[in-house]
């Protein structure tokens, strides 16, 4: 029997082989990333927005982000059940290095999306940053908890029925502490104010999320 | 009414596991020469799926060296009992209890003090085969084995001997090979921990000959058991019509499902 | 031709129900029926601090379905915990399932009621304030668990995938009471007039009747519950003693 930090490793090697023979994933995490924002930046118009419309722009650049992982993510389970290597999985592999690996490739791809799509944003809409570093801790934090949420919700539906839309409808209520938290901390970013306290109940809720995920999981997973 | 989950079933299941089993020479054995190192048993075992009732309480046994087989018609609910016996699902009712004597740590194939293992614990110890198990589509055959030897632990090396000795290509994608390999394949990842309790079902299908008598071999070796290895092993053998029965096997318990 | 009473379904005649259960029944109406009495015709006629004196009654049924529709949020969590941690029982699942679908009944009552005296009492249906918010918040909850719920065929399934998304939700539940009063400083809902401690600003007759009302909605939810639990059961039982 092999140790759990090598079978998680294993997933997540394992899910990144597969990915880099197909690039699903990161295709459609940036097909519905640039769409979306090449949306916003159209709709804001040339002038792009005032100081006071500003404010909506931190909201803008997580809706693009929850957007682009809603459509991209839930695949890391459904793959496996669609393709009927579920069962394999099951029968070889622990269920916590299944969860902890399918959560490092959600994360992984999470922030890779972050790192494409934010400085994308802040050119596309003119955004000047006056706290940067808080502007990283927050796309850090917040795809963190993106990242945890929808690895055990995908786990979930992925046993149901008409999984696309249902990914949508049981991650929505799940995230929205996390939306307000992180676009508070984004905007307080963007603003220069400081919010350490913001930031400690984002890492709160991610830490929740994995926690509560990891416990959930082999009841989610095994029969 | 359902009875609580098998979890944990009770020890004093009918039989005593170094009794003689329903062998033609049962009699003759004594409980000294008969240790079996493993034991598979099962009893009243229901399982529906929203209103059909697929298992009507089903009870079987099968000990280390010997086959069981099951048959039935097709939707007899040959693939569910494997599954349940599997651990891939849980049934309504009715007990699971599988033991295997851990001859490295107690040296011996003594089953007395080895407990009964859950399900999940047999989830990660059987082989299996099954029409419905397939393996990752873009990654080649060698790849494959190579990640699920990783996940269990088993050195890297086994993958290719086995895919060696069952004439399978190392380096094509599983998705690309023909229906004949995949079954190959299946087999190759069922062995590959060498587990005690192979649970087949229809697991001859679209093999050719060559490949039949590639993997009946296999089958019987596990059969006999490998020589410095665990010990012989066990088997529970699906299909939907009376399969060619080999001449190696001993037959311990023939459950036929009624549709 | 008499059937032979091998072939009969194993149920029992409708039994009276023992006496302390009626009494009990009795009990909650006659509760209820008074605290409705109460509201209309004991409290204060007009109440000074509300825009509208005479119908700030809605405040005796708005505030217990709100405060029953969160309760039953964390039964069905409760529910649901016993259901993963104590060998997967039919009864929790459908216990948890029933307390979401009376909780989602509740959460509308309570919605439609605090909308129509929010317009009354200040002008707008909705404001989005914290306390509105959240009991949306549980509305989209509720009706994402009972799409769940439906997305699955298999029982043991069902069961066990339900009862994990709710586990989820009751976990990640306490940052919005947190988070939200942050966000929306303003409030629709006056703090100290609901608050049951702030006794000085509400007179004694209202706050007694409010009370009065939680305690009786409460009572009423789980005597709903408990209806709606056996009901299902039974009728679960009866369809699979009709396949053996």
């Amino acid at each position: 029997m092999s140790n759990w930090l090598a079978e998680t490793l294993a997933v997540f090697a394992k899910d990144w082989k597969s990915e880099a023979r197909n690039l699903y994933a990161l295709n459609t995490l940036a097909l519905f990333a640039i769409t979306t924002l090449v949306l916003v930046s159209v709709g804001l118009g040339p002038m792009g927005v005032d100081a006071a419309g500003a404010q909506v722009l931190p909201f803008l650049l997580w809706i693009v982000l929850l957007f682009a992982t809603s459509a991209g993510l839930p695949r890391a389970f459904v793959q496996e059940e669609e393709t009927h290597t579920a069962t394999a999985l099951r029968l070889a592999a622990r269920p916590s290095a299944v969860f902890w690996g399918k959560l490092a490739f959600s994360l992984s791809l999470t922030w890779g999306l972050e790192i494409l799509v934010a400085p994308l944003f802040l050119a596309m809409v003119q955004l000047d940053v006056a706290a940067p570093g808080q502007f990283i801790a927050a796309l850090a934090a917040g795809g963190f908890g993106l990242a945890a949420a929808s690895t055990v919700i995908a786990a979930i539906i992925a046993q149901a029925r008409g999984r696309s839309t249902l990914f949508a409808v049981l991650s929505f209520p799940i995230l929205i502490p996390l939306l307000l938290l992180v676009v508070e901390l984004t905007r307080d970013a963007v603003g220069g104010f400081d919010s350490g306290a913001v930031l400690r109940q984002l890492l709160l809720y991610d830490g929740t999320v994995a926690v509560a995920g990891a416990m959930l999981f082999p009841a989610i997973w095994n029969p | 009414m359902p009875s609580p989950r098998p979890a944990t079933p009770a020890p004093e299941v009918a039989r005593d596991p170094a009794a003689p089993g329903t062998g033609p020479d049962a009699g003759a054995r004594t409980q000294a020469d008969r240790r079996p190192g493993a034991d598979l048993r099962f009893h009243q075992v229901r399982r529906r799926f929203g209103r059909l009732t697929v298992l009507r309480g089903v009870s079987g046994q099968v000990e280390a060296g010997r086959v069981m087989v099951v048959t039935g018609a097709n939707g007899s609910g040959k693939s569910t009992l494997l599954r349940c016996l599997a651990g891939l699902l849980l049934p309504d009712a009715g007990e699971i209890a599988y033991r295997e004597a851990d001859a490295a740590a107690s040296g011996t194939d003594d089953l007395t003090d080895s407990p009964l293992l859950d399900a999940g614990e047999r989830r990660r110890r059987i082989g299996y085969v099954a029409p419905d198990l397939a393996l990752y589509e873009e990654l080649t055959t060698e790849e494959n084995l190579a990640f699920f030897s990783r996940l269990r632990g088993v050195p890297r090396e086994r993958g290719p001997a086995l895919l060696q000795r069952l004439d399978l290509p190392l380096d094509r994608p599983a998705g690309a090979l023909s229906s004949g390999m995949r079954q190959k394949l299946r087999w190759a990842w069922a062995l590959l921990h060498r587990p005690r309790l192979l649970l087949l079902d229809e697991p001859f299908q679209n093999l050719d000959a060559r490949g039949e008598g590639v993997v009946r071999e296999m089958l019987a070796a596990h059969l006999a058991g490998e020589p410095g290895g665990a010990g012989p092993g066990l088997a529970v053998l699906a299909q939907p019509v009376d399969v060619e029965f080999d001449p190696r096997w001993e037959v311990a318990d023939h459950v036929q499902l009624a549709g | 031709m008499t059937t032979s009473p091998v072939n009969t379904p194993a149920i029992e005649p409708a039994a009276k129900p023992a006496g302390w259960k009626t009494f009990l029944a009795w009990l909650l109406w006659g509760w209820l029926g008074l605290v409705i009495g109460a509201a209309f015709l004991w409290v204060p006629a007009q109440a000074a601090g509300f825009q509208n004196p005479v119908a700030y009654r809605i405040l005796f049924f708005h505030v217990p379905t709100a405060w029953v529709s969160f309760l039953a949020f964390l039964a069905a969590g409760v529910w649901s915990v016993l259901y993963l941690a104590r060998g997967r029982a039919r009864r929790h699942d459908v216990a948890a399932a029933v307390a979401v679908e009376l909780g989602l009944a509740y959460c509308v009552l309570a919605t439609l009621t605090g909308s129509v005296w929010s317009r009354i009492e200040w002008g707008a249906f909705w404001n989005w304030d914290p306390r509105q918010t959240s009991i949306v918040i549980a509305l989209v909850f509720y009706a994402a668990y009972l799409v769940l719920r439906g997305a699955i065929e298999d029982d043991h399934a069902r069961g066990r995938l339900a009862a994990a998304y709710a586990v989820l939700g009751l976990a990640v539940a306490p940052f919005l009471y947190f988070v939200l009063p942050r966000m929306m400083p303003y409030s629709l809902h006056p703090e100290p007039v609901v608050n049951a401690e702030a006794s000085i600003d509400m007179e004694n007759r209202m706050l007694m009747v409010l009370l009065a009302g939680a305690v009786g909605f409460t009572a009423l939810f789980f005597w709903m519950h408990n209806l709606a639990l056996r009901s299902r059961l039974l009728a679960e039982r009866l369809e699979e003693e009709a396949q053996l």
